[in-house]
C-alpha cells in the first residue's frame, strides 16, 4: 500500500527512490526566499566573536564580544556558542534559534568573481555558474520541475512590484503589495463583461503578453473570495511596521489561505555599506533590526504551519574582511546564509569557518574564502525541505554536496 | 522605492495646494490649447496590417504619437525627422516649457534645493520629467534624456540625492545628452548628485592603510563605461578608484558645490587597463582616467549594446552593435552619430511591436495618445510608483532594466489606469475624448476599428475586433461606449507593446 501522504516516511520514500512523483496539494509546502540586496555583511550578523583577525581587521566597525558574566551588554554580540556571537539587534531571534527552527551556513557563496553585484544577483538567482547562462530563474525551473505543481499565478509570488530574475521562466507568477490591490477598474460598470473582452483580447495575443494577461485575470478570479477580508496574524506576530514586515504578513496570509503558493519572494535592500556601516547602530544595525523582527514575527505567525513553510535567507557576496577607509566594507565573496522552518536543522552554525585571511591569490575581489556553493544548500532545502525530488532539473550539471541544514 | 510609496501616500493628502495652483494651471492649459498642443480637428489613422512605419518611429524615439504626428512624420519624411529631432535646439517648444517650467527646483543651483522640503522635490523632479516626455516637440531627446538616466542612474532617496539630482539632470544628463560620450561621463564623475549617489565624496587616501572607496571607480568601469565583460579587472578597479580619490561635495557655505581636496587625494602613479597615470598628477587623474575608460573599445561595444537594446530590440542584433560601435568609436563617442546609426537600420524599421513598454513609456504613450491635459499632480504620478517606475527611484546603480520580463506583473496596474483615464477617473487630467472621436472618424459604424488604428497604428485582426465588438454589446454609438472602448484598446496587448 501506498504510504499516506505528506508523512514522514513517505516522503522518506521518496527521497530514496527520487522518481515518485510529488503528490501533496499545489502549495502544500512553501518555500520563502528572502534577497538582501547590495552585499550584506555577515560577518557582523553572524559574529566570530572568537577569531582575533575578526578584531584586527575591523578597529572601528567589530561588534564587541559578549561579556564573560551573565550581565547582557546592549552593544555586544548575543553568545550563541563558544564561537559566534549575533548581532545585538538580531535578538527577536534569539529563541528561535535555540529552538532549532533558525540556523545558518557560514562560507558560502558563488564562483563569481566579478564583484558586481549585478551579475553576481543574477547569477545566484539563475541559479548557474560563473558565465554559464542555463536559462531561467532558478526558482522559475523549480515550479516547472514540481510534479504536482499547479500553474496558479499564485504558485509564485512576488512581493513588490516587479518579478525577480529568479522566478524567470516560472510557469506562471504574479507581483504584488497585497491580495486586496488585486482588482478590476471599479470604475468600468460591469467588471464581468470587462473580464471577457480583456481575456479575448489576451487570448488573440501570442507570447509571453498574452500568457501574462491570461495569468492575471486567473488571479482575480482566485482572490475574489478573500478580498476585504481581515487578516489577523496569530497572537505573537509582531510584524514591522514597514514595507518588508507588511510583505511578510501577507505572505503568511496567503499560505494559511491555501491558495496554491509554493514559493514567495521578498527583497530587502540596502546592503552596500561602503560608507559608514556603523555600530551598533547606523545603517546597517536598522536593515538587521528590520529583518529579525520580521523574522521572528513570520514565525511566530506560522505556527501550525512550520513544517510546510521554508525561509531562506541570501545575498549575491559577503564584504571584505577589513573595513575600508570610509568606515565601511567594500564587495567581498562569502557570506552565511540563514533558513528557517520546522524542517531546518536549526540552533547551530553549519559549514567550516574559513578564517579571516584574505587569500591574494585567489580571482576576484577578497573576502571570506567561498566553502560551500550556494547551490548545495540550496538544493539541500528544496529536495529536503520543500519536497522536490528533481533538483538536478533546478540546477543542470551541478553535484550538490551534503550541507546538513535539512534534517537531523 | 520603499519609502517612496509612503511619502506619496502622505503628500497626496495635501491635496489643497492641488486647488490653490489650479487657477495658474488652467490659464497654462487653455492657451497652450489655443496655441495648437491639443488634438487636431482631423487625424488620418494607419489602416495597414502592420504597425505604420511612422508610429513605429514615432513610439521608438519618442514616447508614440500625438494626435496628429504620424500625418506630420509622414509629410516630412522619416529621415528627415529623425535629423530634425537630432539638433532639437532649433524646435520651438515654448508650450511644453510653458508647463514644464513652472517646477522650480530645476531652476535652482545644486546648492539652493536644499531649501526645500524631500516631498516637495520629489514631486516636483517627477512632475517635470512627466511634463517634458509628453509634451515636448523634442521627443527623441527625451528618449535620450530617458535613456542617460538609466544609464547613469541616481537614486534620489539616498543621502542627500535629492537635493543635489535636479542640478545632475540639467548639468549632466540634458546638456549633453545629445553631445560628447566623453563629456557626459566627464560631467557624471563629478556630480555632486553622482558623488553623494556612489561614496566619491568619501573616497579618500586612508591615514593609516591605502584603502580607497572602490564604489564609483566599479560602477565606472563596469556600468558607465566598458561593461561587466569589457575586460577589466579588480586591480583596474582598485586603481581606478585611487586615481578618484580627493572629490568632495561641500556642506558648509556653498553647500552641494563640488571641490578637489588634494590631501584626500593618493596621487602616486596608477595603471588602469595598462595605461599609466603618473604620479603627481592631482586633479588631473580624473580627466586621464576617464579619456582611459571612453576611449577603450569595449566601451563603444557597451553602449552600442545598450543603444541597440532599447531603440531596436531586446535581442540585440549582432550585427547593428557592430555597426554602431563602429560609428560610437570613429566619431569619438559622438551621441548624435551614433544614435542616428541605429535610428536608420533596416533592424530598427523591422522590429516593430517587438518591446514591451515599461510603465512610464505607458504612462506617457497613453496620455499622449488621448492628447490629454495635465499638469502631472500627484494621483497621476502614484501610477508609476504603484507600476515599480516611480521617477529617480530605481535604487541600485545599474538603472530601470530595459526587458520585457521584470514589468510582466504591472498589467493589472495598467488595466486599472487604462480605464481611469479614459472615463475622467485620474484626478488632474483631462482627456479630450469626445474631439478625439471626431477627428479620427470614430463617431459613425464601427468606432472601435477606427480607434484601434488610432492607438496601435495598424488594423486590428479579426479576433480583436471580435473582442472590442462583443463588450460594446446591444450599446448604442457615442461618447459613453466609446469611453469603453478606448479603455479596453489601451489596456490591450497592442498597446502594451512598440
Amino acid at each position: 500500500m501506498r504510504e499516506p501522504v505528506g508523512t514522514r516516511r513517505g516522503f522518506l520514500r521518496q527521497l530514496v527512490f527520487g522518481q515518485l512523483p510529488f503528490v501533496e496539494n499545489p502549495g502544500a509546502r512553501t518555500l520563502v526566499c528572502i534577497f538582501l540586496r547590495g552585499g550584506a555583511d555577515t560577518l557582523n550578523m553572524l559574529v566570530p566573536v572568537g577569531d582575533g583577525d575578526y578584531y584586527r581587521n575591523r578597529p572601528t566597525l567589530a561588534i564587541a564580544a559578549p561579556s564573560k558574566g551573565t550581565k547582557k551588554d546592549a552593544d555586544a554580540a548575543i553568545r550563541i556558542d563558544d564561537f559566534y556571537g549575533l548581532h545585538p539587534k538580531m535578538s527577536p531571534l534569539e529563541a528561535v534559534y535555540k529552538e532549532g527552527r533558525l540556523g545558518f551556513v557560514q562560507a558560502v557563496g558563488s564562483d563569481n568573481t566579478s564583484g558586481s553585484h549585478f551579475e553576481a544577483q543574477d547569477q545566484i538567482e539563475h541559479g548557474e555558474s560563473y558565465r554559464k547562462n542555463i536559462g531561467g530563474g532558478w526558482l522559475g525551473r523549480h515550479l516547472r520541475s514540481r510534479i504536482g505543481g499547479s500553474d496558479s499565478p499564485l504558485a509564485g509570488v512576488a512581493i513588490g512590484p516587479t518579478l525577480p530574475e529568479s522566478l524567470r521562466g516560472a510557469p506562471a507568477a504574479s507581483a504584488l503589495h497585497s491580495l486586496d490591490e488585486l482588482q478590476l477598474p471599479v470604475s468600468s460598470g460591469d467588471p464581468k463583461a470587462v473580464s471577457r473582452a480583456l481575456s479575448k483580447l489576451y487570448e488573440a495575443e501570442v507570447g509571453i503578453i498574452g500568457k501574462q494577461g491570461k495569468e492575471t485575470l486567473d488571479l482575480l478570479r482566485r482572490v475574489e473570495q478573500l478580498r476585504g477580508k481581515a487578516y489577523q496574524p496569530l497572537a505573537g506576530a509582531e510584524y514591522p511596521a514597514d514595507d518588508f514586515g507588511a510583505g511578510l504578513r501577507e505572505i503568511a496570509r496567503i499560505t494559511k489561505a491555501n491558495l496554491g503558493l509554493e514559493v514567495a519572494c521578498i527583497d530587502l535592500g540596502g546592503w552596500d555599506t561602503h560608507f559608514l556601516q556603523g555600530i551598533p547602530l547606523g545603517g546597517q544595525a536598522e536593515l538587521i533590526s528590520r529583518l529579525s523582527r520580521g523574522l521572528a514575527a513570520f514565525d511566530a505567525d506560522l505556527k501550525g504551519h512550520r513544517d510546510r513553510v521554508t525561509t531562506v535567507v541570501m545575498t549575491e557576496f559577503g564584504r571584505r574582511l577589513y573595513e575600508n577607509g570610509s568606515t565601511g566594507t567594500d564587495h567581498g565573496r562569502g557570506f552565511a546564509l540563514m533558513a528557517m522552518g520546522g524542517r531546518i536543522h536549526g540552533g547551530k552554525v553549519h559549514g567550516e569557518w574559513p578564517g579571516l585571511k584574505e587569500e591574494p591569490s585567489l580571482p576576484g575581489p577578497g573576502g571570506m574564502e567561498v566553502k560551500i556553493d550556494y547551490r548545495s544548500v540550496l538544493a539541500e532545502i528544496l529536495s529536503g525541505a520543500v519536497g522536490n525530488a528533481r533538483v538536478a532539473e533546478v540546477f543542470p550539471g551541478f553535484e550538490p554536496k551534503k550541507v546538513g541544514i535539512v534534517g537531523a | 522605492m520603499k519609502t517612496s510609496r509612503r511619502h506619496i501616500l502622505a503628500t497626496s493628502a495635501a491635496a489643497g495646494t492641488l486647488a490653490a495652483l489650479g487657477g495658474c494651471e488652467k490659464l497654462v492649459s487653455k492657451a497652450s490649447a489655443k496655441l495648437g498642443q491639443t488634438v487636431p480637428d482631423s487625424v488620418k489613422v494607419p489602416d495597414g496590417v502592420e504597425i505604420d512605419p511612422a508610429h513605429h518611429l514615432l513610439n521608438r524615439a519618442g514616447f508614440g504619437p500625438w494626435p496628429g504626428d504620424v500625418e506630420h512624420v509622414r509629410a516630412v519624411g522619416e529621415t528627415q525627422w529623425i535629423d530634425q529631432q537630432l539638433d532639437p535646439n532649433p524646435i520651438r517648444d515654448e508650450l511644453c516649457e510653458m508647463r514644464a517650467g513652472r517646477c522650480q527646483s530645476q531652476n535652482e543651483l545644486a546648492g539652493e534645493c536644499f531649501e526645500f522640503s524631500k516631498e516637495f522635490l520629489r514631486r516636483d523632479m517627477a512632475r517635470y520629467a512627466l511634463l517634458r516626455a509628453v509634451y515636448s516637440k523634442r521627443q527623441l531627446f527625451e528618449a535620450m534624456v530617458g535613456f542617460w538616466t538609466d544609464h547613469l542612474n541616481i537614486n534620489i532617496e539616498k543621502g542627500t540625492c535629492i537635493y543635489l539630482k535636479p542640478a545632475d539632470d540639467r548639468l549632466v544628463v540634458r546638456k549633453h545628452a545629445l553631445g560628447k560620450f566623453r563629456d557626459l561621463i566627464r560631467a557624471s564623475a563629478t556630480s555632486p548628485a553622482m558623488l553623494i549617489y556612489l561614496d566619491g565624496n568619501e573616497n579618500a587616501r586612508g591615514k593609516e592603510t591605502d584603502v580607497p572607496n572602490e564604489n564609483y571607480g566599479r560602477e565606472l568601469l563596469e556600468l558607465h563605461t566598458l561593461g561587466v565583460d569589457g575586460g577589466y579587472t579588480q586591480h583596474d578597479v582598485y586603481e581606478a578608484a585611487r586615481a578618484l580619490t580627493g572629490w568632495r561635495v561641500r556642506t558648509g557655505f556653498r553647500k552641494g558645490s563640488v571641490y578637489f581636496d588634494e590631501k584626500r587625494h593618493d596621487d602616486r602613479a596608477k595603471t588602469v587597463l595598462g595605461k599609466v597615470i603618473p604620479a603627481g598628477g592631482k586633479e588631473k587623474d580624473i580627466e586621464e582616467l576617464v579619456d582611459i575608460a571612453c576611449r577603450h573599445p569595449s566601451t563603444a561595444t557597451h553602449i552600442a549594446t545598450k543603444l541597440v537594446r532599447r531603440f531596436v530590440s531586446e535581442d540585440t542584433p549582432k550585427s547593428l552593435i557592430q555597426k554602431t560601435a563602429e560609428v560610437f568609436r570613429t566619431s569619438d563617442g559622438d551621441i548624435k552619430q551614433t544614435v542616428r546609426a541605429v535610428l536608420t537600420s533596416d533592424e530598427f524599421k523591422n522590429s516593430r511591436g517587438a518591446k514591451f513598454k515599461p510603465p512610464f513609456r505607458f504612462v506617457v504613450s497613453a496620455l499622449r495618445a488621448v492628447g490629454a491635459d495635465t499638469h502631472a499632480h500627484d494621483p497621476l504620478i502614484e501610477y508609476l510608483t504603484r507600476m515599480g517606475q516611480g521617477v529617480f527611484q530605481y535604487p541600485t546603480p545599474d538603472g530601470y532594466p530595459d526587458k520585457t520580463s521584470p514589468w510582466l506583473g504591472t498589467l493589472l496596474w495598467r488595466w486599472n489606469f487604462a480605464f481611469a483615464l479614459s472615463t475622467g477617473g485620474v484626478p488632474s487630467v483631462e482627456t479630450p475624448l469626445a474631439k478625439l472621436l471626431g477627428a479620427v472618424g470614430a463617431t459613425g459604424d464601427a468606432p472601435e476599428v477606427k480607434l484601434f488604428e488610432h492607438f496601435t497604428g495598424h488594423a486590428p485582426t479579426d479576433a480583436q475586433r471580435a473582442a472590442l465588438v462583443e463588450s460594446i454589446g446591444e450599446k448604442p454609438n457615442g461618447l459613453e461606449t466609446s469611453k469603453g472602448l478606448v479603455s479596453l484598446i489601451l489596456a490591450s496587448p497592442s498597446f502594451q507593446r512598440f
